[in-house]
Order: C-alpha cells, then structure tokens, then sequence
C-alpha cells in the first residue's frame, strides 16, 4: 500500500519478468574498470548506465547531457513498473553484481536500500552538501541514512491532497467550490476527526461511501506521524502506540458506519467505482492525479465525471512516493555518475520532466516554475484546478519518517490483512488491531 | 532405444573377431571404447545440463536452508535445522500446505474426469476430428498470465461477471478473492480451463492405440457402450493414466501464478488472511518480501520432500485403478510402458499429441512388440 502505483499496477507480470530479470542480472556491467578518480574526467570517453523505471521524464534529457559532455556515452534501461525494478535491483543487489552506475529507487522500497546503505556512494563526498538546499529539506532527510551519509538525489516527490466530486458534493448539499471544501475540513488544521464527521454527513444525505477502501487512508494517517511503525532509534512503534490506535479506531469505525466502499485497491472496477458514485474522495498524492485521470477515462468517463482537487489534507502535511538516484559502490566512474545524477535533478531539469511525464519536482525553485504551476491536460481534467501550486503548498511541513527494514512487511502483511477486515465488517476496530500484533509477533518480532 | 539394443547385439557379436592373444591395435581398441562409451556421451548433455541446473541448485539451496540468510545483507550464522522446525512450527506454513491440497484436489478430480469423459467422446468417429481435436488445445496455447488476468476480472467481487450473472439469478455476492473456499474454486476453476483439454488429448492418444478388433468382438458379445470403456478403454490406457495424474500431482502441488495473479495488487500475497496462500507463493513471499531467504530454502526442500512423497502415492494409487480382468504378463508390460512414459517427460507431450493425430500406428507397434519381449 505504501508502494506508489509505479510499484503496484502491473505486479502481474512480475513473475515472468523475474526470471528474465535474473538473466539478465547474469551479465555482469560492461564497463572497463578505470580506477575512479575523485574529480570529473573530461576528456576520457567514458559509458555511463542508468535503470530507470516507470515514467520518470529522463529519456529525452540523456541526449541533451552527452552533448554538453562530449565524452559521456548514456546506456539507460527502463523497466515497466517500479515493483519489477524492486525485482531487479534486489537479484543484483544480492548476487552482488550488474548493478547500474546510477540507479533510481523509490520511496516505497527506500527502507530496504537503507539496509545495505553501505554499497551505495556517499554523494557528500562530490558535493552533495553543496546544493542539499534545492530541495525540500525532508527529501534529503528521507535519502540520508544513520550515519549521515547523502545516498541519493531526489527527482519527483509525492505530496497528498484531497481529490474530491464536486457533482457528489453538491447532490449531497456539501460546497463543492474547491476552496471552500479545503474550509470545510478545516483548512491549514484539517484533521481527520473533521474528515469523519463531514464523511458520516455525506452518508446519512446520500447512503452513499465516502472513500474508495481503508488502506489508502491508514497509509496516510501512518505517514505523517513524526514517527511511524518505528521510532528514530530503529526499535519497533506500534504496541502501546496511543496515536496509531486511536487513529487506527477512528478508521474502523468509519468503516463500521458505511462510509467505506471497500474497493479492491489499484482495481477499482477497472475505474468504474470512479463514475458511478460509489465514493466521494480519494486520497490523491501528485502521482495519483494522474492514477484517477486514467481510471476515469478507463471507465468511460471524462472532465465532466466531477473530479477535482481541494488543497487540503486530514491530520497535516502527508507525502506517498517519490524517487531517488543512487551511484552503487559497484561503479567504476563515481564521480561521473554523480555529476550526472545531480545534473538530471537540478532544478532545470526536473520542469521538464514534469512537463514530459507529470512528475512533480523535489526542488524547490522548480516547484513554482511556470512550467509546474501552469495549465495542461490534468489541470483541464481537475476542473481546472491549479495542480501545481496546490501541490507545491502540500508539499510544506512533510516530515522524513525514519523507516525501519520491515516497515513494508509491517504495512502490508501485518496491517493490510486488519484493514481488509475492518473494510468487510469480519473484525470490528478492537479484534482487527490485536490481530495486528499478533500478526506483528508472528512475522517481524520473532521471525 | 534403437540405439542400445544394436549395441547390444553387436558386442555379443565382436568379441570372436578380436584376436585373443594379442594385444589390440589402436584402431580396435578405439571401436571397442566407441561401443563401450559413446552411448553414455551421446546421453551426457542431458545430465551435465541436469547437474548444472538441477542439482546445483538443489545442494545450494540445502546450504542456504542451514543459515540464517537475508536477501540482501547475505549469509548469517549457521544454524543447522533451525529454520526446519520453525517452518515445521509455523501455522502459516501449514495454512499454505493445507490451501495447496485443497486447491490441487478441487482442480485435479473435476479435470481429470471431464478430460477422461472429452477424450472418450473425441475417440469416438466424430466429423471434422481436427477441428475438435484443436478447440479442446486451444486454452492451453493462452499463457497463464493472460487466463489470470481474465479470470481475476470475472471474479471480481463487486463488478465482475460472475457475481453479476449470480445477481441477475438472484444470488448474493460470492467473495471469490476474499474468503476461502470461493477463492479455491475460483483458481481451481482457472487451472481446470487450462489443463482439461491438454489432458483430454494425451489420454486421447492412448485411447486410439487400444486396438479396435477388441472392440469389435466385445460388442459382438454384448458388451454395452460403458460397459466397454470401463472394462477395456480404462484398464487400457492406464499407464497414460498414471502418467497425467503424475504430472498433474507435480504442478498441482506447484501452483503459484493463478494465486498469485487471483488480486495483484492484494497486500498479502494470497489474499488478505492467507485464504489461497498457496505454498510456492508463501515461499516466494517468505524469499522476496520478508527476506528470509534461509526459511524459504527450507521451505522448498519441504516442499520438495512433499511432492515426491505424493506423486509416488500417486503413482502407486493410480497403478490400482481399474485393473480388474488384467493379465500379468500385460500388466508387467504396461508397467513398463508406464516408466517409459514417465521417463519421457514433459518434452513429449507435444508428441503425444501429434500422435493422437498421425493414426496409432507408432503406439501399436511399440505395444505390440512390448508385448512380445
């Protein structure tokens, strides 16, 4: 659930790519192995390779660097989906061989990488520090690790705000202007007492949902905690956690009252849960904008379905996503490999990649460049909703959870099954979260 | 075959052309060493290929089982059999042992008597055979990802086809991906559109090679229609028998992708209490997603132990069935028939089809000379 739809979509594939993938994890990076020098060689030719995955807007800006670089030679390789790239990064990581000279990883599999953080190039030792300030300062906190070592650079981030119906809102006699539904919750102190409260008034008018399904609340509502299902110390957070219970009780009993439509998550229907009223909002990071463009249009449905966008969000400012580049230890040119990693995500460079796939920038100058705030496809689609202004506004007050090696286990296989119970009234909020822990025991604590 | 026994044959005849006394030349011995050991690396690749991509695997995936090994971070502690007796100790595991024979028996019976009743009806003198023949093969030419990912859509529980026929009916919803039995019927249902024709048609095969005077004469006697496929056409083809029900035991017990493509996007791997967590799923989960690369080691070799176990139960079950008013010296035969037929592997189920095809020409004069040794 913590996975972003890069991760997620199409794991259906994910087993027959596994086994190409550990084929080609078989041959080995092809890069003759000069002894890494500590400045940026100009002169001597040199290959470069970088695994990419998803739409990420980097294609077209290879060509554009090997021209400023005339000795740089840019191999990249594209895997379809995130999970896939998890896949792949993982068989290589553990075989200990093939690994790119950059490699993009994403938030969702960030605490994994973090276990081995060691076998990746600490980029404080070519400058990171120097331009640590473009960005957001908890996308630099999220990609340093314990020792304090910058392991990669942030590209795209994901920022959540409330995506909501306005057609339902008003059917349902709420406002539906985008404004003043941001009020409505609350505004700047929405919390997600006020989100229950408006939730439970859209059921007893319309007997109607009020969300997709659970878990992509519970995510939400995990995610902006200072800490999550671990403390700083790395020692597990969730047994005897007052806040965690509560909101999880809150949760359960939203579901209890109906206001669930228990949707099979990343299914939805095939997006027609989307058109047909079966719920009023959505939680929506930047990514997901696009996610329920997709599912609409995938339905049959278009602009006029009611989407839109209100700059608000429950319980505070929550981030869902988000990638990084990494230099492995593995590579031969770490110097060149950083300078391009730092290149790729320089500000400029991060307008047009949100231009070419809708990526919304880490950096805080390109955040209100023209070329994010300004009108496309997605805003027409939101009713005209200033996308990236609201976005860049999400993305203040995020913090930089620190995520212990099973906080996907933990969020997956220890929570998922409790939500999922919630959701189809198996397990009321008290049973569902001691299942949790036992859960909890069984796979994490003595595994 | 062909090519041992003429091997055979032609040592008994060389020794007396040899001068005893002398010592060879090097051109008799080299004949003498090409009699003795070619055969032996004619069949070579196949068991180099075999060590380097069975058995190596096999015995580091024994050493791997014996620590404490991380995906990632790599080899831990030794710990000898303890990752053995946790999974031995672990209800999850049992829970996927348990949902893997019921899934394997809710597939195996239902598809192996509709495949047994298909191939009785194509054996029969139908017009335009190949075209029946065809349509029987045709949901096997689908890969399993694609019948998944159909299959997961009709039954899916709020707007998939299924529960939208048993609406129009007058039903309540099924929970096809969400409570137990349900979701065994729904992979069950996949595997069973998948495998039925491809059984029928090898069973198939078998029943054309049964010689048709046989028939004849028993009609002449009396024999009724059923009364003749139970009597002859089943004790007749029971080494193919033994064959499917093998290989359907080995990927019964195997079974991951229908599981695991049931809900893709499921938190857990095999639903959201483990309701279908299937064996080779909670391995991979166990492997890819927890990390435990050392318990999941263990796993497989369980697992491994497991399906030999139950194939040879099989095997020695299925050599049962039906052997009413056999003859030893045939049955003898047709036991042999059965080893060669199981040596054949996977690789020749084409073939069997094809022959099913080209008349029993091939099959008939194998039995036939089986018969006479």
């Amino acid at each position: 659930m913590r996975y972003s739809l890069r991760t997620k979509a199409s794991a259906t594939l994910a087993g027959v790519a596994g086994i190409a993938l550990v084929v080609s994890g078989c041959s080995s990076n092809s890069t003759t192995s000069a002894p890494a020098s500590p400045s940026v060689d100009n002169t001597t030719p040199i290959t470069l390779t970088i695994t990419t995955f998803g739409t990420m807007g980097l294609d077209g800006l290879y060509a554009e660097y090997t021209k400023l670089h005339p000795n740089i030679t840019i191999k990249p390789t594209n895997i379809d989906t995130g999970g896939n790239a998890q896949t792949d990064w993982q068989t290589k990581q553990a075989a200990g061989t093939g690994l790119p000279d950059i490699q993009a990883v994403e938030e969702g599999w960030l605490s994994k990488v973090m276990q081995v953080s060691d076998s990746f190039t600490d980029l404080t030792a070519y400058g990171a520090k120097d331009i640590a300030s473009q960005w957001v300062p908890w996308k630099v906190g999220q990609a340093t690790d314990a020792k304090g070592r910058i392991i990669g650079y942030g590209t795209d981030i994901g920022p959540e705000g409330l995506c909501y119906n306005s057609k339902l809102f008003a059917a349902a006699g709420l406002p539906s202007d985008r404004d003043a539904v941001a009020k409505l919750f609350g505004g700047t102190g929405a919390t997600w007492e006020k989100f229950f409260e408006v939730g439970r008034q859209y059921h007893a008018a319309t007997g109607k949902a009020w969300y997709d399904q659970s878990g992509f609340v519970w995510n939400a509502m995990v995610n902006e905690q200072p800490e999550g299902y671990y403390k700083k110390d790395g020692t597990l957070n969730v047994e005897g956690n007052a806040t965690l219970n509560g909101l999880f009780m809150q949760l359960a009993q939203g579901a209890a009252d109906g206001l669930s439509s228990g949707q099979t998550q990343w299914d939805w229907g095939k997006g027609k849960a989307f058109v047909d009223g079966s719920f009023a909002t959505f939680v929506c990071p930047g990514w997901m904008l696009g996610v329920v463009k997709g599912q609409v249009t995938a339905a049959g449905g278009d602009s006029t379905s009611g989407w839109d966008f209100a700059d608000v969000f429950p319980g505070g400012a929550a981030n869902w996503g988000g990638t990084f580049l990494t230099v492995p230890t593995t590579s031969a040119h770490p110097a060149e490999a950083a300078a391009l990693a730092a290149w790729l995500t320089a500000p400029e460079q991060q307008v047009k990649s949100f231009q070419a796939a809708g990526t919304f920038p880490s950096d805080v100058k390109a955040q209100t460049d023209p070329g994010v705030t300004g009108p496309s496809d997605l805003t027409k689609f939101f009713n005209d909703a200033p996308i990236g202004t609201i976005l860049g506004s999400r993305a203040n007050g995020v913090v930089a959870q620190y995520k212990g090696p099973d906080d996907s286990v933990i969020q997956e296989q220890v929570f998922g099954p409790s939500i999922q119970a919630i959701d189809s009234g198996k397990a009321d909020g008290t049973k569902a979260w001691n299942d949790a822990l036992t859960l909890l025991k069984q796979l994490v604590v003595n595994k | 075959m062909t090519a041992t026994r003429t091997g055979r044959q032609r040592r008994r005849q060389t020794p007396p052309d040899l001068p005893q006394n002398e010592a060879a030349t090097l051109r008799q011995r080299l004949s003498r060493w090409d009699l003795k050991y070619s055969p032996y690396l004619y069949i070579s690749p196949f068991f180099l290929l075999f060590l380097l991509v069975g058995m190596f695997p096999l015995a580091y995936m024994l050493i791997v089982s014996l620590h404490n090994w991380n995906l990632l971070t790599g080899a831990g502690d030794w710990v000898g059999f303890a990752n053995f007796s946790t999974e031995l100790k672990d209800p999850l595991f049992w829970n996927s042992v348990r949902n893997t024979f019921s899934i394997f028996l809710l597939s195996a019976i239902p598809q192996l008597i509709a495949a047994t009743t298909i191939a009785a009806i194509l054996d029969r003198n139908l017009r335009a055979k190949t075209f029946w023949r065809l349509s029987v093969i045709l949901p096997y030419v689908v890969t399993p990802v694609a019948v998944a990912l159909i299959f997961s859509n009709v039954f899916s529980e709020k707007y998939g086809l299924a529960n939208t026929l048993l609406q129009h009916f007058g039903f309540n919803d099924i929970m096809w991906k969400t409570e137990t039995l349900p979701s065994h019927l729904a992979i069950a249902t996949m595997v069973n559109w998948r495998w039925t024709g491809y059984n029928a048609l090898i069973l198939l095969a078998a029943m054309q090679a049964v010689p048709r005077d046989i028939y004849e004469s028993a009609a002449i006697d009396g024999a009724g229609a059923f009364r003749r496929f139970f009597s002859m056409t089943l004790p007749s083809i029971r080494p193919t028998m033994i064959f499917v029900i093998v290989t359907a035991t080995v990927g019964g017990m195997q079974i991951f992708t229908e599981a695991k493509l049931l809900n893709p996007s499921s938190s857990v791997p095999g639903g959201p209490q483990r309701q279908y967590q299937t064996a080779v799923l909670y391995l991979w989960d166990l492997a890819f997603n927890r990390q435990n690369f050392g318990r999941a080691a263990a796993v497989a070799w369980l697992l491994f132990i497991l399906i030999t176990a139950v194939g040879t139960l099989n095997f020695l079950l299925s050599r049962r069935i039906a052997s009413a008013g056999d003859g030893r010296a045939e049955k003898r035969g047709r036991i042999r028939q059965a080893r060669i037929l199981a040596e054949r592997g996977a690789a020749n189920k084409a073939a069997a089809a094809l022959a099913a095809e080209g008349g029993a020409s091939t099959e008939t004069s194998d039995r036939t000379k089986g018969v006479e040794r």
